[in-house]
């Protein structure tokens, strides 16, 4: 029965860290909006970038 | 790109903009035309992708967007820039309006719940330890360690999680009130302690595991009402803030534009219509006028205004237009209570807590009278178990539930109706709307809106009919009334009108003013020509004339159209079992085709105010619950008289209304779906307090009698809980 006195402390360990990483998640508004992260994967197109950058790329293919 | 430019001026800036400790700002912005999830995400990529974008949160349904910024990197016309080129609008929202309280409680709320259930899962572990150990293998000072392992863990559960519950109890104690924490905070904190001392004692029985079980279970019902409230808080925001306060700006030619009272700025020049609210703090610049500042001071009788004198936002002009220099010192005061007007509605529309809480206080008297008995009676019979049974009933008989129904129930009405654009300015309005069997409708603006075509302008004196169109609409343009407002739209079309001097508007009559050093009158033919006889202006019954001191210049006839929806709502309501009735102050040869086309038989003409307030008398007398329905500040006196009543208005139309109910963006429609509501609300809230009233009564016996332990008994309440906020949901289910 003494693995319990190591068992039990390790327990309560886990649950306070298990509770600090929910308060930080909580404080860093992670479950502020539960919807919108549900079709993150179903974005097809490519982050948009500005147009300089997509005449620089044109640039380059001429380059070539 | 001009408004967009417009907000780098640094008084409109702060006035939007919340600088924070960390040196970024903040914003919050009403956004129009996200639709889907992916344009949410796509916009929020675009803002981050703007330099030094720190924080971006966008709630769609509510039509709001939170941005945390440095300012010095981006500046706010190239932030408002990227919502343009998204193809979203974006109007930024006063600083005040970013609410932090809604947030906080939410994750408040969470953590605590998260504490409560990890906590109270660890206790029941070492409580089925405890169970087994009474039987089987584990040694008593083993037994020992565990019940000082469960206090340990009950600690955080007790002096965390249940913090609101004893905060609330203590808020209640000071308002000398008896609420619903009180029952609850008394059950954890005798439970609690009984099982503290035991434990310290070493035997005797200890409730750890019940305890905790018992506020966890309070925290989730407690947290899934706190979502629903907040979201349907959220929505009932975004309406107004669709229906921000505009100002109608005088541009340096002297035409008009119309701004967001937020982006006045000192020294401009604004026009404020017959019954519009004033816009800013400012200086009267045009001649007498009377104010209503009712909602500022509290002074219910209008005053009077002259040249030079100030004039204060939120206060509603009343007669004649109003030209107004808007000043500097002023604006920050002004904007705190336009902020103020907007609070008005807001509070209004959150539901009346307190009225749920009245039936509960009795409630929760008889429920302490009883847990004193049952812990007298088994001290009699048996003292071991008196204290058990005690807490039993204690937990029982909490009308958590029944003081729950309202609440729950009026919050997901309010949110429901928002959406349908009805917006409830006083809580208790929808009892008497579900039991409304007699409506008075107002025509004008109401049930029809006044159209003009240019075939309906007949010129007396040889004038082209787009010349005395635009030298009425230079008066028209300055009155809030239906037909004025119809004869300045048909006028837009040609261009901006002339401007017109020294304009007076009479009520009920006309509008009279100079134009080009001319004398011009245009109204009612009495009006418009004061000297001719009454025979003369009888054939023009029913058109509005434009007249000079030479006479009458021109006639305009217009020509009624029903709303759009007039018909379907009158016909649901009458299919409701409503008995309707048309008054109007206009002549009985246009009220009554327009009654015949909506199938009303008991209409009145040429009703006064007045008359209309003995009509509704009468069919108050004859024992009819009663409705109004009107435009607005012309129809106070019906609106005020009514038990019930609704008035067409912008969210901004609620400094001036009377009415109960406000319908927005001129849709009649609102009103049937809200009586159906009423209706729902009536019944959904009867339902849920006989549930909850016959689930405390059937389960106050057995508590008594000891069979349920507390444990158990407080499942029930949770879950009795749960089954009212659900039940709360049935309302607009099938509309």
């Amino acid at each position: 029965m003494n693995i319990l006195l190591i068992l039990i402390p390790v327990t309560l360990i886990v649950i306070g860290i298990a509770v600090a990483l929910f308060f930080w998640a909580v404080n860093h508004q992670q479950f502020d909006d539960l919807d919108s992260p549900a079709v993150l994967p179903l974005l097809d197109d490519p982050p948009p970038r500005d147009d300089s950058d997509a005449a620089c790329v044109e640039a380059e293919k001429h380059r070539d | 790109m001009n408004t967009l430019a417009a907000w780098a001026h640094p008084q409109l800036a702060a006035q939007v903009i919340r600088p924070r400790r960390d040196g970024r700002s903040e914003i919050a912005l009403r956004v129009d035309g996200l639709r889907d999830a992916r344009q949410v995400l796509a916009l929020e990529q675009l803002i981050h992708a703007l330099p030094g974008v720190q924080r971006v949160a966008i709630d769609a349904p509510a039509g709001r967007v939170r941005v945390v910024w440095d300012a010095r990197r981006t500046s706010l016309p190239a932030l408002l820039g990227v919502f343009a080129g998204a193809r979203c609008s974006a109007q930024p929202l006063r600083h005040d309006s970013i609410d932090d309280a809604r947030a906080e409680e939410m994750h408040a709320a969470l953590k605590r719940l998260l504490v409560g259930g990890m906590f109270a899962m660890q206790v029941m572990t070492y409580a089925f330890v405890i169970y087994i150990g009474v039987v089987d293998f584990v040694d008593f000072t083993t037994r020992g360690l565990f019940r000082w392992l469960s206090l340990l863990s009950t600690v955080p559960i007790v002096f965390y999680s249940a913090q609101p519950f004893f905060a609330g109890a203590q808020a209640e104690l000071r308002q000398r009130r008896l609420g619903i924490n009180l029952p609850v905070a008394l059950a954890v904190a005798l439970v609690f302690l009984a099982s503290a001392v035991n434990t310290l004692r070493g035997h005797g029985e200890i409730y750890f595991d019940s305890v905790s079980m018992f506020v966890f279970l309070l925290l989730g019902g407690r947290y899934l009402e706190l979502r629903a409230r907040h979201r349907s808080g959220a929505l009932g925001d975004a309406v107004i803030d669709a229906t921000p306060l505009l100002a109608e700006r005088r541009r340096a030619d002297g035409t008009l534009e119309t701004v967001a009272a937020l982006a006045l700025v000192p020294g401009d020049r604004v026009h404020v219509a017959e019954g519009g609210t004033v816009p800013a703090d400012g200086v009267l610049e045009s001649g007498t006028v009377r104010v209503d500042e009712a909602l500022l001071s509290g002074e219910s009788r209008p005053v009077t205004r002259h040249a030079g004198d100030r004039l204060v936002a939120g206060s509603v002009v009343l007669t004649g237009p109003a030209q107004l220099r808007v000043e500097a010192s002023g604006a920050h005061t002004a904007a705190a209570r336009l902020g103020a007007l907007a609070e008005r509605a807001r509070q209004a529309r959150s539901p009346a807590m307190q009225a749920g809480e009245r039936d509960a206080s009795r409630f929760v008297a008889r429920v302490l009278a009883l847990t004193v008995l049952t812990a007298l009676g088994w001290l009699l019979v048996d003292p071991s178990r008196a204290f058990e049974a005690a807490v039993a009933v204690l937990v029982v008989a909490c009308p958590c539930a029944f003081a729950l129904t309202l609440p729950a129930t009026l919050t997901r009405a309010f949110g429901l109706l928002a959406q349908h654009g009805v917006l409830v300015t006083r809580s208790d309005a929808l009892q008497p709307l579900a039991r409304a069997d007699y409506a008075l409708f107002d025509k004008t603006g109401t049930l029809a809106t006044p159209q003009l075509s240019l075939a309906d302008i007949t010129p007396l004196r040889g004038d082209t009919p787009a010349q005395v169109l635009q030298w009425a609409a230079a008066l028209a343009h300055e009155s809030s009334h239906p037909l004025a407002r119809a004869l300045a739209d048909a006028a837009a079309a040609h261009g901006p009108p002339p401007r017109a001097e020294a304009v007076q508007v009479t009520a009920g009559a006309g509008i009279s003013g100079t134009l080009d050093g001319r004398a011009l009158r245009l109204g009612q033919p009495g009006f418009a020509l004061p000297c001719a006889d009454a025979a003369a202006t009888a054939t023009m019954d029913g058109a509005l004339l434009l007249a000079d001191a030479d006479g009458a210049i021109a006639r305009f006839q217009l020509a009624e159209q029903p709303r759009p929806d007039a018909a379907a709502t009158l016909a649901s309501l009458r299919a409701d079992g409503v008995s309707l009735a048309i008054a109007s102050g206009d002549s009985a040869s246009r009220v009554a085709p327009l009654a015949a086309t909506l199938g009303v038989d008991d209409w009145h003409a040429r009703q006064h105010p007045a008359d209309k307030l003995a009509l509704l008398e009468d069919a108050r007398r004859r024992g009819h619950v009663t409705l109004a329905v009107g435009d607005g500040s012309n129809d106070a006196p019906i609106l005020a008289g009514a038990d019930v009543s609704a008035a067409l208005a912008s969210g901004t139309g609620l400094a001036q209304a009377h009415a109960d109910l406000l319908l927005l963006d001129g849709r009649l429609d609102g009103l049937a779906n809200a009586r159906v509501i009423a209706r729902q609300v009536r019944d959904v809230v009867a339902q849920s307090r006989r549930w909850s009233l016959a689930y405390n009564l059937l389960a106050v016996p057995f508590a008594a009698f000891g069979l349920v332990p507390p444990w158990l008994a407080g499942i029930g309440m949770s879950l009795s809980s749960l089954a009212v906020v659900l039940n709360a949901w049935r309302v607009g289910g099938r509309a």
